[in-house]
């Protein structure tokens, strides 16, 4: 216990010297992943421990990035109470779409959810009066030199993912979250031993949106010119659910861990292959599938270490039917 | 101008309808979405586009080619890798199919280019002309060739010992296995069918739309609408689903703007999950 709060602390103090010690690049870059290590764990608080595929978990994202864009550049409102409401938003949105959805289980919730997804981007593409359409709205940038911009956005997604490691790992030891693996187990058994699980499929599915909406709104605010396809891009949950895998689902510094994985390896590779660069992604999401299913962390957390890696190396060359 | 868009509607129902069958089987035999499907045709139009400049081949003869070929490649990816994960949870293969179909993008700008290309048959005007009506004489070849392969394939699903065993595989899985049906190979078979289907489909739509990487994401999603307005493992829902999409729309061009289409075709898809999640037409055909 002691020795993990000194690493934590360790950790947090690394972080915190980013800014100070690193160059722009290196603290937007880090920022970036930052960003994703918040949003694959949010993704894993619905899909990982609670074991429903919200592929469309940009839908949030999206309508936070578009809350906040609006009412900044059309509505004069300033940042944080643009970034309040597009919580708000983001927790009604799943609330709405939970109660329709969430009844539908396995594949039905996935296509479901990125039905719902792809909609509601269609219908902000079409409202063009409030949001400009399909060519994008550009949203007031925040003043100041770069280094205080950078910092500004560094720590705010810092502190964002520091809040939702905490509540994942609140969850992860409360009645909350044993509900959440109950559902996960055997969602049937679940609710005949009392547990109201569609009130906490919702209540999962709104901690993650939340999370979600609120990155949302600070990536709009960031890169100052959102546009429909990047903000409700499919291929960002696919990554996400590629980190979840990368660093074990349902658990909680797994989808942290990957981010930094994929998004290391993903920004060396863009670099240097620019044309190869999807396909290498691509090709980096059928391995670990293949290989990895089960995550790097439970090699540290079984203690078995990487012979479990040659193990399933091994199984994997033989058909599994 | 209604009568028109009706026609249109239901001569390119048929293609929906091939793309839908082919991705409605893999999800109802394997219980995988693959996201991968418009990638699958949109290397079938990449096929017909190369025969076609290189040799001059007709799209519609480079039907059996492109199957045979995609049959191939899908046997192979689903016998060596898909087999291997096809147990596992949703988001696992979902996650690959995704994979899957990014790794065949860059794979195909590779090899032909961002560019778009397009292929101008020398009938590609031609056309019957009933009243007011048109009726092209690629879309017409179209619509038969795709109904045709609808046929075939309906046949196939029922005739043959394939078939059946393809069927019972779906039905119970266990039981399949122990009255010595070999599941791996029917599963690989599954997915090469699929494929071939969706290779057939990309040599449809190659005389009229222009060929290009970003074909296959927006006919994903028209196999989503499709498969569940139809029904999972139904030739004729699909059909009838094909049929409803390539109506709702070339009509609804006539009443709104395009921009409107997939928004509806996306609503439809929702509500009829959430209300119908057996298909508009009728029972669960697999559990």
């Amino acid at each position: 216990m002691k020795r993990k709060i000194i690493i934590l602390g360790l950790l947090l103090l690394l972080f915190v010297s980013v800014p100070f010690a690193l160059s722009g690049f290196w603290v937007r870059l880090i920022t970036y992943i930052l960003m994703f290590s918040i949003l694959a764990s949010a993704l894993n608080i619905i899909s990982g421990f609670t074991g429903y595929a919200a592929f469309g978990n940009m839908v949030f994202f999206g309508l936070g990035a578009y809350t906040t864009a609006v009412l900044m550049s059309k509505g004069g409102f300033s940042f944080f109470p643009a970034l309040l409401l597009s919580a708000a938003v983001a927790v009604v949105t799943a609330v709405l779409l939970g109660m329709l959805l969430l009844r539908l289980k396995g594949h039905y919730f996935a296509l479901g959810t990125l039905g719902a997804a792809e909609a509601v981007k269609h219908i902000i593409e079409n409202l063009t009066e409030l949001t400009e359409g399909g060519q994008g709205i550009t949203v007031p940038p925040l003043r100041g030199s770069p280094a205080v911009v950078n910092g500004f956005f560094y720590f705010f997604m810092l502190l964002l993912l520091i809040a939702i490691l905490v509540v994942a790992w609140r969850i992860s030891k409360n009645r909350l979250g044993y509900a959440f693996k109950a559902i996960r187990a055997n969602e049937q058994a679940a609710g005949v031993m009392g547990i109201n699980t569609t009130r906490y499929k919702i209540i999962a599915w709104s901690l993650s949106a939340v999370f979600t909406g609120i990155t949302g709104s600070v990536y709009a605010y960031w890169f100052s010119y959102i546009d429909p396809p990047t903000v409700f891009d499919v291929m960002w949950v696919v990554k996400m659910f590629v980190m979840i895998l990368i660093g074990g689902a349902g658990t909680v510094f797994g989808p942290v861990i990957g981010a930094f994985i994929l998004e290391t390896i993903s920004e060396l590779v863009w670099s240097r292959f620019i044309n190869l660069h999807l396909g290498i992604l691509g090709m980096i999401i059928i391995m670990v599938v293949m290989f990895m299913p089960n995550g790097l962390i439970s090699l540290v957390t079984t203690g078995r270490g990487f012979r479990d890696i040659i193990k399933n190396l091994r199984r994997s060359t033989e058909s599994r039917l | 101008m209604l009568l028109q868009s009706i026609v249109n509607g239901i001569l390119f129902g048929a293609v929906y309808a091939t793309i839908g069958i082919g991705f409605s089987l893999v999800w109802g035999v394997m219980n995988i979405i693959n996201v991968a499907h418009g990638s699958f045709i949109m290397i079938g139009a990449y096929l017909s586009y190369t025969f076609y400049i290189a040799f001059g081949l007709d799209p519609f003869l480079s039907i059996p080619l492109n199957m045979a070929i995609l049959f191939a490649m899908g046997y192979l990816i689903q016998k060596f890798v898909l087999n291997r994960v096809v147990r596992g949870s949703v988001f696992i293969t979902l996650t690959f199919t995704f994979g899957l179909q990014i790794l065949i993008a860059n794979i195909c700008l590779l090899i032909w280019s961002a560019d778009y290309h397009s292929i101008k048959l020398s009938y590609s005007g031609a056309g019957i002309t009933i009243g007011s009506i048109v009726i092209p004489l690629v879309r017409l070849g179209i619509f038969i060739a795709a109904l045709v392969l609808t046929g075939l394939f309906y046949l196939f699903m029922r005739r043959t010992k394939i078939g059946i065993a393809i069927n019972a595989t779906a039905l119970n899985f266990e039981g399949a296995k122990t009255v010595g049906i070999d599941v791996g190979n029917i599963y690989a078979i599954t997915f090469g069918v699929s494929a071939a289907l969706a290779g057939a489909a990309g040599a449809l739509i190659s005389p009229i739309m222009s060929v290009n990487p970003f074909l296959g994401g927006p006919l994903v999603g028209k196999a989503f609408v499709i498969a569940i307005l139809g029904g999972l493992g139904s030739t004729i829902g699909a059909l009838a689903g094909g049929m409803v999409l390539g109506l709702v729309e070339t009509v609804g061009t006539v009443f709104m703007p395009s921009s409107f289409q997939e928004l509806i075709g996306f609503l439809v898809l929702v509500l009829v999950l959430v209300f119908r999640p057996q298909g508009l037409l009728g029972k669960k055909f697999y559990e």
